[in-house]
């Protein structure tokens, strides 16, 4: 689970600036290849930089900027992955901690888990009639399995020697889950939320394309549509630096609530 | 305070104990261990022990004879498949605070530093003390192993010897009249090991004696030195007793006195031979 790009050293900042220049000279090469049919970064970052300029002009339903498109896909991520923990967590701790509980959820996560998350986005518009909703509804489904398998694992390898410091001493419940099922189970339950996150920032894309209306995934289609390949270049470059933003602030709660690292 | 201290200066000086009390009491146990697809694995046969209050016992056995084994059957951690242990004449269900452990890996939270080990310790053993009372105890216990000014450090940041002496203050902070150390000085250096053990009898002659101290350990010359009996261990599986050998040394004992005495040497050899009978055919 480390992250390679998450140490903040000169030698880290050039390897990253490298990265990049490759990631541009094939990009350039691409388009040299295919006769400029795929525009190149120079080309892109014409239309990026306007798309910049103005990113939350408002012309009505089918023409909006692109703040306007990641913040409303921002806000669906936000909230369908907050409903998806609250769900996952406390079924995790279940599962993590009786063997019943174990035996009995298992087999629905096992058979749920490999499921497509857009195969749920018809069922999301029957139930909700509305296809905003529908989208929240599948980013929950794709944030639970992730933070649900994570934490029952967490939970059910807390070592014995913590649970008998519990014994010996008497704790209480409360002591007992506060003091150590909580911190021990806590690295696992962020590494859950961390693949959690990744995966429904992938899946918005998809889901918003299925959904129309307004959101990043929306503006890819729209500008497949409307035959820009640099506004999809530009959106692209976009998802991939929020995802990895993402990654970044769950890698520093990692570290923040690892007690190893301290 | 006074009486106490009169009590400190007599010290009878009777080489045996006249037991008038029972601490604990091993009843034929027998503990076995269901392992997966091997079937049952007997580690310690048919124990018949009796402790008497505040005496110092030592259990010395080779790696693996069941030592520890026999140790949780009394802390309550592991219970006997047959047999029964009573601890000041209850019988032993499970874990309580009249018996304080000090674990053989130390089993310190690790997410916890120093002074929240101890004190979350105390605070589930005895919440009826105000907070107040609970920090005192938690600073008096970690300043008696030296480790006050490392209160706010984490496990991790410490070395094993100094783990080992807060797992040693966490069990003394409940102040348990049956202490149970499973390897309790084992990661120590012999400088902390000496001055440790001097600081478990000075706890002991406090409280006047009447804390019954159960001890598994490797080191015959910590055995001898701190112990009224030493309990030698047969090898495993369905390890049995082989022997219990009496200390006759009179306390307070002086660790660079005793290694001449006539008795000393007599026990030492003894035990050692108990130990390493390499030449004997096993039955
Ligand atoms: N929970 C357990 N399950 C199965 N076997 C165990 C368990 N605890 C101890 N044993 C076995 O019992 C024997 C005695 O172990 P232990 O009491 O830890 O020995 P010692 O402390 O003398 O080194 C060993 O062979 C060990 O593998
Ligand atoms: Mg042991």
């Amino acid at each position: 689970m480390k992250n390679i790009l998450s140490k903040y050293s000169p030698a880290g900042t050039l390897y990253f600036i490298g990265s990049m220049l490759i990631l541009l000279a094939i990009w350039q090469l691409v388009t040299f290849v295919t006769k400029a049919e795929i525009p190149g970064p120079l080309a892109t970052w014409a239309v990026f930089s306007e798309m910049l300029a103005d990113p939350f002009y408002d012309y009505g339903p089918n023409d909006k900027g692109i703040g306007i498109q990641l913040w409303s896909s921002l806000k669906r991520v936000f909230i369908g992955f907050s409903l998806g923990s609250l769900v996952a967590i406390p079924l995790g701790l279940i599962m993590g901690s009786s063997k019943i509980g174990m035996k009995l959820l298992n087999p629905i996560v096992q058979i749920l888990r490999p499921v497509s998350p857009l195969a749920w986005f018809p069922l999301g518009l029957l139930a909700f009639k509305a296809s905003d909703q529908a989208t929240i509804f599948i980013i929950m489904i794709t944030s639970l399995w992730p933070t649900l398998i994570n934490t029952a694992f967490g939970v059910s390898t807390i070592p014995a020697d913590h649970k008998n410091v519990g014994k010996a001493f008497g704790f209480s419940r409360w002591k007992y889950i506060t003091k150590i099922l909580i911190p021990f189970s806590l690295p696992h339950i962020i590494t859950g939320l961390r693949l959690s996150i990744g995966i429904a920032w992938v899946v918005i894309v998809a889901g918003e394309m299925l959904s129309g209306g307004v959101g990043i995934g929306f503006f890819v289609w729209d500008s497949w549509n409307g035959l820009s390949l640099e506004k999809i270049l530009s959106a692209i470059l976009i998802i991939g630096i929020v995802g990895l933003l993402f990654d970044k602030i769950f890698n520093v709660l990692q570290k923040t609530f690892s007690y190893e690292s301290k | 305070m006074k009486a106490n201290n009169e009590l400190l200066i007599d010290d009878s000086s009777s080489f045996h104990k006249i037991v008038t009390e029972k601490s604990i009491d091993i009843k034929n146990v027998t503990v076995s261990f269901k392992s997966k697809g091997k079937g049952v694995f007997t580690a310690v046969k048919d124990i018949n022990l009796e402790i008497g209050k505040g005496e110092i016992v030592s259990i010395i056995g080779h790696s693996g004879c069941g030592k520890s084994t026999l140790m949780n059957t009394i802390s309550g951690m592991v219970s006997p498949s047959s047999g029964e242990v009573i601890a000041n004449n209850k019988v032993v269900t499970g874990p309580g605070p009249d018996r304080g452990i000090v674990f053989q890996n130390y089993s310190l939270l690790p997410w916890l530093t120093v002074y929240k080990n101890v004190f979350e310790a105390v605070d589930s053993v005895l919440p009826h003390l105000s907070k107040a009372e609970k920090i005192e105890l938690v600073e008096k216990n970690l300043n008696m192993v030296n480790l006050w000014e490392h209160k706010d450090k984490l496990p991790s940041q410490l070395s094993g010897g100094m783990k080992q002496r807060v797992a040693i203050a966490r069990a003394f902070s409940i102040n348990p009249s049956i202490l149970l150390l499973d390897e309790p000085f084992g990661a120590l250096d012999a400088l902390t090991k000496g001055s440790m053990h001097i600081e478990l009898l000075k706890l002991w002659n406090l409280d006047n004696r009447n804390k019954t101290i159960v001890m598994v350990t490797h080191d015959i010359e910590e055995a001898i030195f701190l112990s009224d009996r030493v309990v030698v261990m047969n090898n495993g599986p369905a390890a049995t007793i082989k022997e219990i050998v009496d200390i006759p040394l009179a306390r307070p004992r002086n660790k660079k006195d005793i290694i001449h005495l006539p008795e000393y040497i007599e026990v030492h050899d003894r035990l050692l031979n108990l130990l390493f009978d390499k030449f004997s055919i096993e039955d």
